[in-house]
């Protein structure tokens, strides 16, 4: 089996422009209502019979979260990156909790990282996290620093630190203006 | 199915296979796991390397990291003097602040066990605290994956063979979307501001371009520099040799930004709307200004802001002093001096033109008339060759041929000129003759890599036909027998190490002499002040230095009331950018002498 046979056999029977990402590793992008049947396509006709990973990525600017199932053909080790966005306003993604029992793991993270919602999926809501109120932590547009800021102490020993803007000015004695404050660093 | 399960007897033989082979577990503590390839771990920094601007600590979303004094290391311009310090309690060893640095200094490495009863051990300065982490770095900063972008975007110009035709400006500067796009490379950190000499608020203007706010940053510019389109074209741009990106790739364009940035504002009206500068009250103070170039234009404006009464004494007819007459117009158009100047007459700067200190109008009269001078006459006469037939005609001083040509003469120079330098004002003058017609011949008494000269302009002058010979030294101007230059013999030189060190000097090649043919021939070898216009007994209290009057940090000089800057004055460097420095510190120092006067 070659990565061109795949890459064949996904635009026979699904239409689907997928292409060699590096090596054995083969990429391809799809509507979300294609890719629960492709990946069974995979799973029971190409033996892709492992689940591999399950990541998300947030395109804030694009307004989409694109989800990134990766399955594994172990005779001859061959990968394929099976691509698909989502809006970003109310999320919904096929629940595919039977394909694999390990499904279950990753969906339980996505959800709860990224607020993305697979209807019928009945696992428990809390994961990683615990009393979680914030927005989901992975979306780019969490204020990590902002929640560090007002969630952790600083530890003593830490009083010593500098900007390191400050610390040129002092040297230089350059006079900032508040104008210009705003769009220094720290 | 038999009595005996032969086949359950022998399959568990099967695993026998297997006795010879390593196991997957090891003997804890007598071998240890091998590590990952790109294993995240402890941080290991190479104090030398790092710049510490700071980039990691920016970057640590968990706010673990921060910049701190560490002994011996002292900093310098392009090195805060500060190190990261790691609190190992908020790390999570994402490797981000790994990721971004610009230096490349910071690492992670294999280990990663720390045992220690007491808390404060968890914060470490990585490089001081495990200097043998060197030799265990597993995940580096590699340019193949670093997030910063070493790449600069490149500046739009003229084609080297349409320059020569006219005086057209040859950079075309940003576009919008190019400015953003270049801003955005910036980390911040103003590790440039230092190597400023008035120290420009570079990462906050820069930002804001970054952000699509032109507006403030044209007014955060303004805040301590009112020629900055001039600086936006012209500039040496120091601040650049110390951006936190040329370590290991091209630093930001800070000159083309800020050029992008002043450019917005297309005349004074607008820089007075943009700027709203606030302007005191007037105070009655006069104060009079000999020389409208960087040093004295900056002065004033400065000071007009602060409610001061100022009247500016040029001799030409002009304003700008080198920055008009001096650089030529591809470099630095006309329109581009005299709105930034309009605008500077707006917040209340009078100046004299035509009017030459000495001639016009003496230096007692300035003196008198005002509480307190200011004094940036610049530096007015080339140096000559010092070689036989220097009197020949067609031999000129640079400044005086830059002047004349930006005067709008065009000077008949002949086929072929000589020019002799290695400086910006020696490309000047080897550009302007390519542009009156001449083929031109550099010479330079050491190597192309040796000039001081901008690297832009050897660049633009290489593409543009200039011929530059290294290593050569001018010798004897052949005249014909009307007196005009008619040839300019020069030796090769080798470079000498001097003994006890330092810069290697050329040395003349004995029986190397050559000689070029030529119709012109410009020395642009430096320039020197001429004091004239002073009266002896200032003259005599003042500290003159190798030709330049010595001035205190505040621009002071030793005579009463009387402060100078600019290229005439003995100190920092000579550059439009360091006149602009002390018109703006002299500013503040005559200032804070009334403020105290009055108090």
């Amino acid at each position: 089996m070659t990565t061109q046979d795949i890459i064949r056999a996904l635009n026979e029977t699904f239409e689907l422009k997928a292409e060699v990402l590096h090596g054995n590793q083969i990429r391809v992008s799809m509507h979300k209502k294609q890719v629960a049947p492709v990946l069974l396509y995979l799973k029971n006709q190409w033996g892709f019979i492992h689940l591999d990973h399950v990541s998300c990525v947030d395109w804030i600017e694009e307004n989409v979260f694109e989800l990134v199932y990766i399955v594994y053909r172990p005779q001859d080790q061959l990968t394929v990156l099976v691509k698909t966005k989502i809006h970003r306003e109310h999320p919904e993604m096929e629940n595919m909790e039977g394909f694999w029992p390990h499904m279950r793991t990753y969906q339980r993270e996505i959800r709860e990282m990224f607020g993305i919602e697979f209807p019928g999926f009945e696992a428990p809501r809390e994961f990683i996290l615990e009393g979680w109120e914030e927005i989901p932590p992975m979306r780019r547009d969490f204020d990590t620093r902002g929640y560090v800021k007002r969630t952790y102490t600083t530890r003593p020993g830490r009083e010593d630190a500098w900007s390191v803007r400050e610390y040129i000015t002092r040297r230089t004695g350059e006079k900032l203006p508040d104008f210009a404050r705003k769009y220094s660093r720290d | 199915m038999s009595i005996i399960d032969l086949k359950g007897l022998l399959v568990p033989l099967g695993a026998l296979k297997q006795i010879a082979k390593e196991p997957h577990t090891i003997k804890y503590p007598d071998q240890t796991k091998e590590i990952s390839e790109r294993y995240r771990g402890f941080h290991y920094n190479d104090l030398d390397l790092c710049i510490g601007c700071g980039n990691c600590s920016t970057i640590c979303m968990n706010e673990a990291i921060d910049m701190v004094e560490v002994e011996d290391i002292e900093g310098k311009p392009g090195d805060s003097g500060l190190r990261p310090r790691i609190d190992y309690g908020r790390c999570c060893y994402c490797a981000l602040c790994v990721d971004v640095c610009p230096s490349g200094s910071l690492s992670m490495t294999a280990d990663f066990i720390k045992v220690s009863e007491d808390a404060f051990d968890f914060l470490m300065i990585p490089g001081k605290d495990n200097p043998g982490g060197k030799d265990k770095i597993t995940f580096d900063a590699s340019t193949d994956t670093s997030l910063n972008l070493f790449e600069r975007v490149p500046m739009r110009e003229l084609p080297p063979e349409e320059r020569v035709q006219s005086f057209a400006e040859v950079f075309l500067g940003y576009t919008e979307e190019e400015a953003r796009i270049e801003a955005s490379r910036c980390i911040t950190c103003g590790l440039c501001t230092e190597n400023c000499p008035v120290h420009m608020h570079i990462p906050e203007y820069i930002n804001a371009i970054s952000r699509g706010d032109d507006e403030e940053a044209i007014r955060i510019i303004y805040d301590n520099n009112d020629l900055p389109e001039m600086c936006g074209k012209v500039c040496t741009r120091r601040c650049e040799d110390v951006c936190a990106l040329q370590v290991r790739g091209e630093a930001v364009a800070i000159r083309w930004l800020k050029r992008y940035a002043t450019e917005r504002a297309e005349n004074a009206d607008m820089i007075r709307r943009i700027v709203n500068p606030e302007i005191r009250e007037p105070n009655g103070i006069k104060v009079g200004i000999i020389g409208a170039g960087p040093a004295g234009l900056t002065a004033g404006y400065y000071l007009a802001l602060k409610g001061y009464d100022i009247t500016i004494y040029e001799a030409k007819s002009e304003p700008g002093g080198m920055i008009m007459y001096g650089i030529p117009k591809y470099r630095l158009p006309y329109d581009s001096i005299q709105k930034q100047v309009d605008y500077m007459k707006s917040i209340g700067v009078k100046i004299h033109f035509n009017t030459k200190v000495g001639k016009d109008i003496s230096f007692d009269e300035i003196y008198n008339k005002h509480d307190a001078v200011f004094m940036g006459v610049g530096l007015q006469k080339g140096y000559t060759l010092g070689i036989e037939g220097e009197d020949a005609e067609g031999v000129w001083a640079a400044v005086d041929f830059l002047g004349l040509v930006n005067e709008g003469k065009r000077p008949d120079m002949g086929k072929r000129v000589v020019v002799v330098g290695g400086g910006d004002v020696s490309m000047d003058s080897s550009r302007v003759s390519r542009r009156l017609g001449a083929e031109v011949v550099q010479l330079y008494r050491r190597r192309i890599v040796d000039m001081p000269a901008d690297d832009e302009e050897i660049e633009g002058a290489l593409e543009e036909g200039v011929q530059i010979i290294e290593k050569a030294i001018p010798t004897r101007v052949i005249k014909d027998e009307k007196g005009r230059v008619k040839g300019m013999e020069y030796v090769r030189a080798e470079l000498v190490p001097p003994e006890g060190g330092g810069r290697p000097r050329p040395v003349p090649i004995k029986g190397s002499e050559t000689v070029i043919e030529c119709d012109s021939i410009i020395a642009a070898i430096g320039q020197k002040a001429d004091f004239g216009l002073l009266p002896e007994k200032v003259q005599n209290s003042l500290t003159f230095e190798r030709g330049k009057i010595k001035v205190d940090d505040e621009r002071r000089t030793g005579y009463p009331k009387l402060w100078a800057g600019g290229d005439a004055v003995k100190y920092g460097r000579v550059d439009a950018i360091s006149a602009i420095a002390d018109g703006f510190y002299a500013a503040e120092s005559i200032d804070a002498y009334f403020m105290q006067v009055k108090a």
